[in-house]
C-alpha cells in the first residue's frame, strides 16, 4: 500500500468514525423518544455515505453492513417512523462496523442476517414516532435543509505543537526586546513603546489562536457515554438518565487524551454502586430511574468536570469516619478502598478512585468527593484548561526561581512565628495549624538559611495543606511548561521548567508532591517571635490580582500589620461594614463590580468612615487618574511600576502612625 | 582513521566523541540545578528555548577532580537531547584506531593522538545509563 493509499484510508476511517458517532446518538435518541424530526433521514444518509466510502476504498464487508443497515433506514424513511425494537439490531450492527473499521474479523452474515430479520416498520409493534409532522414536513428536503457543515482541515498534532513551541519563543523573544528597549521606553521614545505594545498583543493573539487549535470540545470523547451507560444500566437491571451539560467546554487535547477512562469510571461507579435498583428508588420515595448528570464548566484558568448521581450515597457512617480521619475525597481514594458490597464485573465505588486521582493530580488537576447519605454522590475534577501555558507564582530560593501552579496557591502568608505541631514546626493560619516546610529541604536542595519572616506560599488540595517558605515571592507568570526529558522525567516533584524572560530557567514544581511531602522535623523557618499585638494597624488591601494581593500581604504582615484582602470595591465596603475595625485601605483602580475610585466616593461619603487613610497603588501613571485619585480624597497615590516596598511602608507608616 | 571526532578535555585528560551524535558546541553559562537529581547532573540549561539537561563528563568517567568546565557539548541519542560539560574543546578531526582497552564502561578504548591516549566515548552506552537509570 502507498503512503497515498494509506492516508485515504485513514481519512476513510475517521469519515466513517463520525457517521458511526452520529447514527449512534440517532439511535439513543430513537429509543429515549427524544430524537429531532430529521433523525431517520440524517441517520439514513450517515448510513449511506458509510457505504459509499467502504465501496469506494474497497473495504467490503463494511460496504455490505452499512447496505444492510440502509435497506432498514429507507423502510422507516418512507413510513416516518423508527420502530423502537429495530434500535437493538441497528445499534448491534454499528458495534459490527466500529469493529470492522478497526480492523477485527466481523461476521457479515450474521449482522446482516440479523438486522433483516428486524421488525418491519409500520406492522403491529406500536411504533415511535420521530415526529410525524416535522419528518413529513422534511421528507425529501433533508439534504437541502441540514445546516451548512463548516469546512475543516485535519492537521497532525505535533505540528501544531511545533507552533505552540514557536509562538513561546517568540513570546520570549519580545520578553528580551522589551527588556532591551526598556530603557528608550521610560526615557519617553513613544516609537518604541507603541511598537512594543503592538508587538505584544499580536503575539497574545498569535498564542490564542494557536492554543485555540490544541483544544477539542470536551463533546469529542463524550459521544460513547450514553450508550456505555445505557448498556451498563440494562446489565444491572437499572434505569438511568444521562444529561451532559457543557459539552462544549474546550480543554486541552493532551487533557483530553487520558480524561474520558477517568470520566467513565466516574460514570461507572455511579451506575453500579450509587444508583439503586428501581423497586428501591420507588420505595425510597425517588423516581424510578435514576438520575446522572455530567456537567462540565470553565472556572478561570480551570476546567470543572463533575459526574453527579442521585442514588444512595454512602453510608453515614462512612461520613463519619470521613470527617474523623480527614476528608471523604482522601477515604475514598485510598488505594483499594471499596464500599462495594459484593465484588462483581465492576469496580467497587472506591476501587480505582486512587488511579482517577493520580490522573488528574498528575495534570495539575485535583479530585473531590462530595456525598449525602440516601441523596446522591458527586465527584468533581477540577483540570487545568491547557497543559502548555501554564500560570504559575515564581518564588526564590537560594538564588534559584522555581514556579508552582497558581491554582494550587491558596495565599502567601509571612511566616512571623511558628508552633510546633508534634515536633514539627507549623504555621498558624485562621487558628489551623498548617505544616510548614523549607522548600529548599523539600525538594533536597542546598541553600542558605532562609530571611527573617520569609514569606511561604500555602498549598491546599483535598484537605490537605502545607506551607512552603522561600526567599522571596516574584510574581505570577504565564509560562510555557517544557518537559524535563527522559533523562530527567524520572525525578518527582517536577511537573517541568520554564524559561523566563531573562533567559533562566525556572523548575515548575508539583504541588502534589509538596502535598504528599511528610512534613519534616527540619529547623524551624523563623524564630519564635512574640505574637503581633492586637493593637497592630488593620490593612485592607483591595486587588482583584490574587498575586498583588498576596505580594502586599506578606509585605505589610512582614512589617507587623494585620492584613484583611477584597477582591474588589464591592467585596471591600462589605468587610469595612463588618464589625472590624479597618485602619486603612490600599487599593487598585480597575476591578471588577466596583471599581478604586468608585470605592474611594464611597468611602469618603459615609458618614463614620470619611476620614479613613485610603492609599490608591495602580499601574495607571497618567496625570488624570493620579489628579482624579487626590480629588476624590486619596490620601496617597502609589504607581505600581514604581512600586517599592520601602516607600510603601514609609507611606502607610505616616498614615497610620505604626 | 576511523571517523571524525569531536576532541574535548575534561579534567586535564582527552575524550573523543562521534561527531555524528555531536549537535553543536555552546558556552556553558547558568545552569539550573534539579534537586534530587544524580550528581553527574549539573542542571538544565537554557539552549535557545530548549530546556536540556546538562551531565558532567568527568563525573560520568569517574574523573571529578574540580576543574573549570566551561563548554557544554550538546549531544542527542535514545530519544534524549543532553549536553556534556567539559572544560574545553580540543579540536575537530580525525582519530586513529583504538590501541588501548576501556578503562570505563562508557569508553570503547583509548587512541594515541600526538603521545597523548585520548578515551573514545561510547555514547550510546552513556546516554543509555543515564535515561535508564537516571539515578543511579
Amino acid at each position: 500500500m502507498t503512503a497515498a493509499d494509506h492516508e485515504i484510508q485513514e481519512m476513510a476511517r475517521e469519515e466513517a468514525g463520525d457517521c458511526l458517532d452520529r447514527i449512534e446518538r440517532n439511535l439513543l435518541a430513537f429509543e429515549s423518544g427524544a430524537a429531532e424530526p430529521d433523525a431517520i433521514d440524517a441517520t439514513f444518509r450517515d448510513a449511506h455515505s458509510i457505504k459509499g466510502t467502504a465501496s469506494m476504498v474497497g473495504w467490503q464487508e463494511i460496504s455490505s453492513i452499512a447496505h444492510a443497515m440502509e435497506d432498514q433506514l429507507s423502510e422507516c424513511r418512507e413510513t416516518g417512523e423508527f420502530p423502537v425494537e429495530l434500535a437493538d439490531p441497528m445499534l448491534r450492527a454499528t458495534d459490527a462496523l466500529r469493529r470492522a473499521l478497526a480492523g477485527e474479523e466481523v461476521a457479515v452474515d450474521a449482522v446482516v442476517a440479523q438486522l433483516d430479520a428486524g421488525p418491519s416498520p409500520g406492522t403491529d409493534r406500536a411504533p415511535e414516532k420521530a415526529d410525524a409532522a416535522g419528518s413529513n414536513g422534511d421528507q425529501g428536503s433533508g439534504a437541502a435543509a441540514s445546516p451548512p457543515t463548516q469546512r475543516s482541515i485535519r492537521v497532525a498534532a505535533q505540528k501544531v505543537d511545533k507552533m505552540l513551541d514557536a509562538v513561546g519563543e517568540t513570546a520570549l523573544h519580545h520578553r528580551r526586546l522589551e527588556h532591551m528597549l526598556g530603557e528608550r521606553r521610560s526615557a519617553g521614545d513613544d516609537v518604541a513603546e507603541e511598537e512594543l505594545d503592538l508587538g505584544e498583543r499580536l503575539i497574545s493573539d498569535l498564542q490564542d489562536s494557536v492554543l485555540g487549535l490544541r483544544t477539542l470540545p470536551l463533546s469529542s470523547i463524550t459521544t460513547p457515554f450514553p450508550r456505555a451507560i445505557r448498556d451498563l444500566a440494562a446489565g444491572e437491571g437499572k434505569e438511568v438518565e444521562l444529561t451532559i451539560s457543557g459539552a462544549e467546554t474546550q480543554l486541552d487535547r493532551a487533557i483530553l487524551d487520558g480524561i474520558a477512562e477517568q470520566i467513565t469510571h466516574l460514570l461507572r461507579n455511579a451506575v453500579a454502586h450509587g444508583i439503586e435498583l428501581p423497586d428501591d428508588r420507588e420505595r425510597a420515595g425517588k423516581p424510578r430511574a435514576g438520575r446522572l448528570e455530567l456537567r462540565a464548566e470553565q472556572r478561570g484558568s480551570m476546567v470543572a468536570i463533575e459526574v453527579a448521581d442521585d442514588g444512595r450515597g454512602v453510608s453515614p457512617e462512612l461520613l463519619a469516619r470521613a470527617e474523623r480521619e480527614g476528608s471523604l475525597t482522601d477515604l475514598l481514594a485510598a488505594p483499594g478502598f471499596s464500599t462495594a458490597e459484593q465484588v462483581g464485573e465492576l469496580a467497587g465505588r472506591g476501587v480505582g478512585l486512587d488511579s482517577v486521582r493520580d490522573h488528574v493530580e498528575k495534570l495539575g488537576g485535583s479530585l473531590e468527593v462530595r456525598s449525602e447519605p440516601s441523596r446522591g454522590s458527586q465527584a468533581i475534577l477540577l483540570l487545568p484548561l491547557t497543559l502548555a501555558l501554564l500560570e504559575v507564582l515564581l518564588c526564590e530560593r537560594g538564588g534559584q526561581p522555581f514556579g508552582l501552579p497558581v491554582a494550587a496557591v491558596k495565599e502567601v502568608v509571612a511566616v512571623t512565628e511558628t508552633t510546633s505541631l508534634g515536633g514539627r514546626p507549623s504555621v498558624e493560619l485562621r487558628g489551623e495549624a498548617v505544616p510548614l516546610g523549607d522548600l529548599a529541604e523539600m525538594i533536597g536542595a542546598s541553600a542558605p538559611e532562609l530571611p527573617d519572616s520569609p514569606p511561604a506560599m500555602i498549598l491546599e488540595a483535598a484537605a490537605r495543606s502545607v506551607a512552603v517558605a522561600c526567599d522571596r515571592v516574584l510574581g505570577d507568570q504565564e509560562v510555557v511548561v517544557k518537559g524535563l526529558g527522559p533523562v530527567l522525567a524520572p525525578i518527582p516533584g517536577y511537573l517541568g521548567a520554564a524559561i523566563l524572560g531573562d533567559g533562566r530557567v525556572a523548575l515548575i514544581l508539583d504541588p502534589s508532591y509538596l502535598l504528599k511531602l511528610p512534613s519534616r522535623t527540619g529547623r524551624a523557618v523563623a524564630r519564635p517571635t512574640e505574637a503581633p499585638e492586637e493593637a497592630a494597624p488593620l490593612v485592607l488591601v483591595v486587588d482583584d490580582q490574587f498575586t498583588v494581593r498576596e505580594l502586599q500581604r506578606s509585605i505589610l504582615e512582614t512589617a507587623g500589620y494585620r492584613v484583611d484582602t477584597a477582591r474588589d470595591g464591592a467585596e471591600a465596603l462589605e468587610r469595612l461594614s463588618g464589625n472590624v475595625t479597618v485602619d486603612m485601605v490600599l487599593t487598585d483602580i480597575q476591578m471588577p463590580q466596583m471599581d478604586g475610585f468608585e470605592l474611594l466616593k464611597a468611602i469618603r461619603q459615609s458618614p463614620d468612615r470619611s476620614s479613613l487613610p485610603v492609599v490608591i497603588v495602580t499601574s495607571q501613571g497618567g496625570d488624570d487618574d493620579r489628579r482624579r485619585g487626590i480629588e476624590e480624597g486619596a490620601d496617597a497615590y502609589i504607581v505600581k511600576e514604581e512600586f517599592d516596598q520601602q516607600a510603601l511602608l514609609e507611606t502607610i507608616g505616616r498614615l497610620v502612625g505604626h | 582513521m576511523i571517523g571524525v571526532y569531536v576532541r574535548v578535555r575534561a579534567d586535564g585528560e582527552d575524550y573523543a566523541l562521534p561527531v555524528d551524535g555531536v549537535l553543536e558546541v555552546t558556552e556553558l553559562g547558568d545552569l539550573a540545578p534539579v534537586p534530587g537529581s544524580a550528581p553527574e547532573v549539573l542542571g538544565v540549561h537554557n539552549l535557545r528555548g530548549q530546556v536540556i539537561p546538562v551531565v558532567d563528563l568527568g563525573g560520568m568517567l569517574g574523573l571529578d577532580r574540580g576543574a573549570e568546565r566551561e563548554r557544554v557539548v550538546v549531544v542527542e541519542g535514545r530519544d534524549a537531547r543532553l549536553g556534556l560539560a567539559v572544560d574545553s574543546v580540543v579540536e575537530v578531526g580525525g582519530l586513529p584506531p583504538p590501541s588501548e582497552g576501556a578503562e570505563s564502561d562508557y569508553l570503547m578504548g583509548a587512541a594515541l593522538v600526538d603521545g597523548q591516549l585520548v578515551g573514545i566515548v561510547d555514547l550510546e552506552a552513556l546516554l543509555g545509563a543515564l535515561v535508564v537509570g537516571s539515578s543511579a
